[in-house]
C-alpha cells in the first residue's frame, strides 16, 4: 500500500493556481468530505454548509465524497483511493483550491490543498485504549496505527495551510502529528434558525445517539432531578434501544421523551423552549450543540472531559461544567430548574460568544 | 428481498452538469418511489493526461461498496467508466457509455487517443480491463441501442438496451400544430445545427425554425443566419427554462433534431410525448431507434434538400403531422421507469436466487 502512495506525486507538476491570485477573486473551489453511506452527521453538514456559503460569497464551490467505512481493515484502501484522485483541475480548468475535512480526504492530489481538519481516524489516535477503539495493542493494529499516524502527518504536510474546527483538534494534531494549527471556529448550521422562547419544564439532548456521545449521563442524571422537569431526547443511532431501555429502567422513563432524528425548525422549537442543554459527550472535537444551545440563549451542562464544548462554556458564566457522573449533572439541573432567572442569564451570556464567529470570518482566513 | 438497499454509482465531474448526473438521480428517485432505499456514490473524475484514467478506476477498485451504514448493499448500479470497477457479488450495468475516446472516437477529432504505438498499447489495456470489469456484472444494460453495439463491438458483451422516460414526461403536452419547426439541442458542431438552418433555406416560406438551447457554437451560428439572410425564418433562443420548452413542444409543428451519432437523446422523446412527428436523418443513431419513416416521423437525408421536402410536407398538411405525432406517442408512452426498475431489480434478484442455490 505504502510503496503505491509514494509515487503518485502527478499534479504537483502543474502550475500552483493560488500564485497571483486576488484575496477576493471568484475561485473554483472543491470540499472533500469521507461520507458514511447513509448516515448525516456532523461533518456533512460542515462541508454542506461551507460550500453554501462559499457560493453565497461568490465563489465556485462543490463536494466530492467518497464512501468511507470505519472498519479498520479499509482505511488503508480508502486512503489510497483518494490518494489516486487528481482534483487539481476538472473538465480541463484548473480547480484553485481543495479543502479538506477529515481523514482521509487530505489524501487527495492538488497543489493548493487547504485542510481544515474536523478529525483524523480518531480509533487510531486519541480513543486508542478506550472502549471506543476497535484497535488493541496486537502487533498488527499496532503496525496499523503507526502506518495511519506517519501518512496523516505527510500528507497533511503536503497543504498549503491546516487549520482545525477547534482547539481540540488543534492540541491532538500537534500532539500526535508534531504540527501546530490554529482553531478556525464556524456557526453550526442551525444558526438561522435559532432563537430564544420560553425556558420551559424540560432540558434538552441533542446528539446521534451512539456510545461517545455519551446520552445515558443524561439518562440516569434524570433519577435525581425533580418533577416535573423532563428530558428531550433529539437523536438516532445505534445506542437507541439500549438507552430506551436504561430510561425505562431509570426511575423515570414518564420524564424522558425520545424525539428521534429530527431536523431544521423542529429541532430549533426544541431548543428556544428548552430550560437548558445537556451535552456531554466524551472528548468531542467541536460539536455544534454547544453553539446552537447559545444561539438559544440556554445554558449548556457539559462534562470536564467533554472536549470541544470546554472551548466555550465556562462554568457559573454560560453554563455549568461538571464531573461526568449523573449527580454532579443533576444538580446543574437543579440549579437552573430552581431558578429561571439564571438559566436566562447565563444563556445569554452564552449567546453573545455564539453570536462573534460568523461565516464571513471564516472564509476570510480560511481562504487567506 | 423485496425492498432493496441499492447504491448508484456515478462518475462525478466536478462543476459539470450533465445528462448523466440527471439520469442518475432519476433513477434513484425512480427506485424510491418504489419502496427501495437508494443511494448514490459519487467519485470524482478525470481524463486527463491519459494515466489518470487508471487512477480513477483504481479508485472505484478500492472502495468497499458492500455496506452502508452498517447494512449490506444488495445491489449497485454502474452506470459510466470507471464506476463498474467498484466490487461488488450483485453489480448491475446501466451503461452510459464506457470511455468513449478510447473506443469509437478513437481517430476522430473528439479523441486524445493517437495511433502511437503507447496510446494504441494505452487503449487496449484499457479495453481488456474494461471488457474484465464489465464481465463481472451479474446483469448487461445499456441506455440505448448505439450503446449496446458497441458494447458487443468491443468487449464481446451481450446487453439490453433500457430506455428511460425523459425527465419532463409527466409535464409534456400536446397543443395546436403551430407555424414553427423546433429543434432542442446544445449548440455543439456534432449536433449539426448548421444542416438544420440550411435546410430553412430551402423549406417553404411559411415556416419557422426555433432553435433551443445554448453552447460553444452559438455566436459563429448566429453569424451564419445573418450571413444566409435568415433572420427573420430561423430563430436563437438560448437557453430556455423546462416551462418554456414545454410550451414550445406543445405547439410546434414538429421537430426536428439531426445530430450526428447521438447515443440516445431524449429529443425524439419528449417531441414523441408532446404528440409531434420527429424529422431526423439516417446517421443520427439514437433516434433512429424510435423513429419509423412515414409512420411517426421522417428519416431524411443528411442533406438540406432531403430535410426541406419532410418540412414541407408536413408544413402543407398538419393533419398529417397530428397523426404522425399521435403514433409517435404510443410509441413514447411504452417508455417506463416500471421498466427499467424491474428489469435492472430482477437481474439482483435472479443473481441471489442463483447463489442461494449453488
Amino acid at each position: 500500500m505504502r510503496s503505491r502512495l509514494r509515487p503518485m506525486t502527478a499534479g504537483y507538476g502543474e502550475a500552483s493556481p493560488k500564485r497571483d491570485v486576488d484575496p477576493g477573486a471568484r475561485r473554483r473551489i472543491l470540499v472533500a468530505e469521507a461520507r458514511v453511506p447513509g448516515v448525516r452527521d456532523g461533518a456533512e453538514l460542515h462541508a454542506r454548509s461551507l460550500v453554501a456559503e462559499l457560493r453565497k460569497r461568490g465563489h465556485d464551490a462543490e463536494r466530492v465524497a467518497l464512501p468511507f467505512h470505519a472498519t479498520k481493515s479499509e482505511l488503508l484502501a480508502q486512503a489510497c483511493a483518494w490518494r489516486m484522485l487528481n482534483l487539481s483541475s476538472s473538465n480541463a480548468r484548473p480547480v484553485d483550491v481543495l479543502i479538506a475535512t477529515r481523514f482521509p480526504t487530505w489524501f487527495a492530489r492538488h497543489p493548493c490543498k487547504i485542510a481544515w481538519l474536523m478529525h483524523q481516524h480518531r480509533p487510531a489516535y486519541e480513543l486508542f485504549g478506550t472502549p471506543y477503539s476497535d484497535f488493541t495493542a496486537s502487533d498488527d493494529d499496532t503496525r496499523l496505527r503507526r502506518e495511519i499516524i506517519d501518512l496523516d502527518s505527510r500528507m497533511l504536510g503536503e497543504c498549503e495551510r491546516i487549520v482545525t474546527n477547534a482547539q481540540n483538534t488543534a492540541d491532538r494534531l500537534q500532539r500526535f502529528n508534531n504540527i501546530s494549527a490554529r482553531p478556525l471556529y464556524h456557526p453550526p448550521p442551525l444558526a438561522d434558525r435559532l432563537r430564544d422562547g420560553a425556558y420551559g419544564d424540560y432540558v434538552l439532548v441533542v446528539a446521534r445517539l451512539e456510545p461517545l456521545k455519551r446520552v445515558d449521563l443524561a439518562i440516569r442524571a434524570m433519577a435525581h432531578v425533580p418533577a416535573p422537569i423532563r428530558l428531550v431526547i433529539v437523536g438516532d443511532g445505534s445506542q437507541r434501544a439500549a438507552l430506551e431501555r436504561e430510561a425505562a429502567e431509570s426511575g423515570a422513563g414518564n420524564r424522558i421523551e425520545f424525539a428521534g432524528a429530527v431536523w431544521g425548525e423542529a429541532v430549533a422549537s426544541l431548543y428556544a423552549d428548552a430550560l437548558a442543554v445537556i451535552y456531554a459527550p466524551f472528548d468531542e472535537d467541536y460539536g455544534y450543540v454547544t453553539l446552537e444551545a447559545f444561539l438559544a440563549s440556554k445554558p449548556v451542562i457539559t462534562a470536564a472531559d467533554s472536549g470541544g464544548p470546554l472551548e466555550f462554556v465556562v462554568d457559573g458564566t454560560n453554563g455549568f461544567v461538571c464531573e461526568p457522573d449523573a449527580r454532579a449533572m443533576a444538580a446543574a439541573v437543579g440549579r437552573v430548574a430552581a431558578d429561571r432567572a439564571l438559566a436566562e442569564r447565563l444563556g445569554r451570556a452564552g449567546r453573545a460568544v455564539a453570536r462573534a464567529i460568523t461565516w464571513d470570518g471564516v472564509i476570510e482566513q480560511l481562504l487567506g | 428481498m423485496t425492498s432493496l438497499r441499492v447504491l448508484i454509482l456515478e462518475a462525478q465531474v466536478p462543476f459539470v452538469h450533465g445528462g448523466a448526473e440527471i439520469l442518475v438521480r432519476e433513477l434513484a428517485g425512480a427506485l424510491t418511489a418504489r419502496g427501495h432505499d437508494a443511494g448514490i456514490v459519487s467519485v470524482p473524475f478525470r481524463d486527463y493526461p491519459k494515466e489518470e484514467l487508471f487512477a480513477g478506476a483504481e479508485a472505484w477498485r478500492l472502495l468497499d461498496v458492500t455496506q452502508a451504514a452498517g447494512r449490506d448493499v444488495d445491489l449497485v448500479i454502474a452506470t459510466k467508466f470507471p464506476t463498474y470497477f467498484a466490487r461488488h457479488p450483485r453489480k448491475v450495468l446501466w451503461l452510459v457509455h464506457q470511455h468513449r475516446a478510447a473506443y469509437e472516437l478513437c481517430g476522430t477529432r473528439f479523441s486524445d487517443f493517437s495511433h502511437s504505438e503507447r496510446d494504441v498499447a494505452l487503449r487496449r489495456r484499457l479495453i481488456d480491463i474494461d471488457t474484465r470489469m464489465l464481465g463481472e456484472c451479474v446483469g448487461h444494460f445499456t441506455i440505448a441501442k448505439t450503446v449496446s453495439e458497441r458494447l458487443l463491438k468491443y468487449n464481446a458483451i451481450q446487453s439490453e438496451a433500457l430506455y428511460n422516460p425523459p425527465k419532463l414526461a409527466n409535464r409534456l403536452r400536446s397543443g395546436p400544430f403551430g407555424d414553427y419547426v423546433l429543434t432542442v439541442t446544445r449548440l455543439e458542431h456534432v449536433k449539426r445545427v448548421d444542416l438544420a438552418i440550411d435546410a430553412f433555406e430551402k423549406a417553404a416560406t411559411s415556416v419557422r425554425l426555433v432553435i433551443a438551447g445554448d453552447g460553444s457554437a452559438r455566436q459563429e451560428l448566429s453569424e451564419y443566419i445573418d450571413r444566409r439572410g435568415l433572420r427573420d425564418r430561423v430563430t436563437l433562443l438560448g437557453r430556455v427554462d423546462d416551462d418554456q420548452l414545454i410550451e414550445l413542444y406543445s405547439e410546434c409543428l414538429a421537430v426536428l433534431f439531426a445530430p450526428y451519432q447521438e447515443d440516445y437523446g431524449y429529443v425524439t422523446l419528449e417531441s414523441f410525448l408532446s404528440r409531434k412527428p420527429v424529422i431526423t436523418a439516417r446517421d443520427s443513431g439514437g433516434p433512429l431507434e424510435f423513429v419509423t419513416d412515414g409512420v411517426n416521423g421522417c428519416v431524411c437525408d443528411p442533406t438540406p434538400e432531403s430535410l426541406a421536402a419532410a418540412v414541407n410536407q408536413l408544413a402543407s398538411d398538419p393533419s398529417h403531422a397530428a397523426a404522425l405525432g399521435d403514433r409517435g406517442y404510443d410509441v413514447a408512452r411504452g417508455i417506463t421507469w416500471d421498466h427499467v426498475v424491474d428489469r435492472l431489480v430482477g437481474a439482483a434478484r435472479a443473481a441471489t436466487t442463483v447463489g442461494a442455490g449453488a
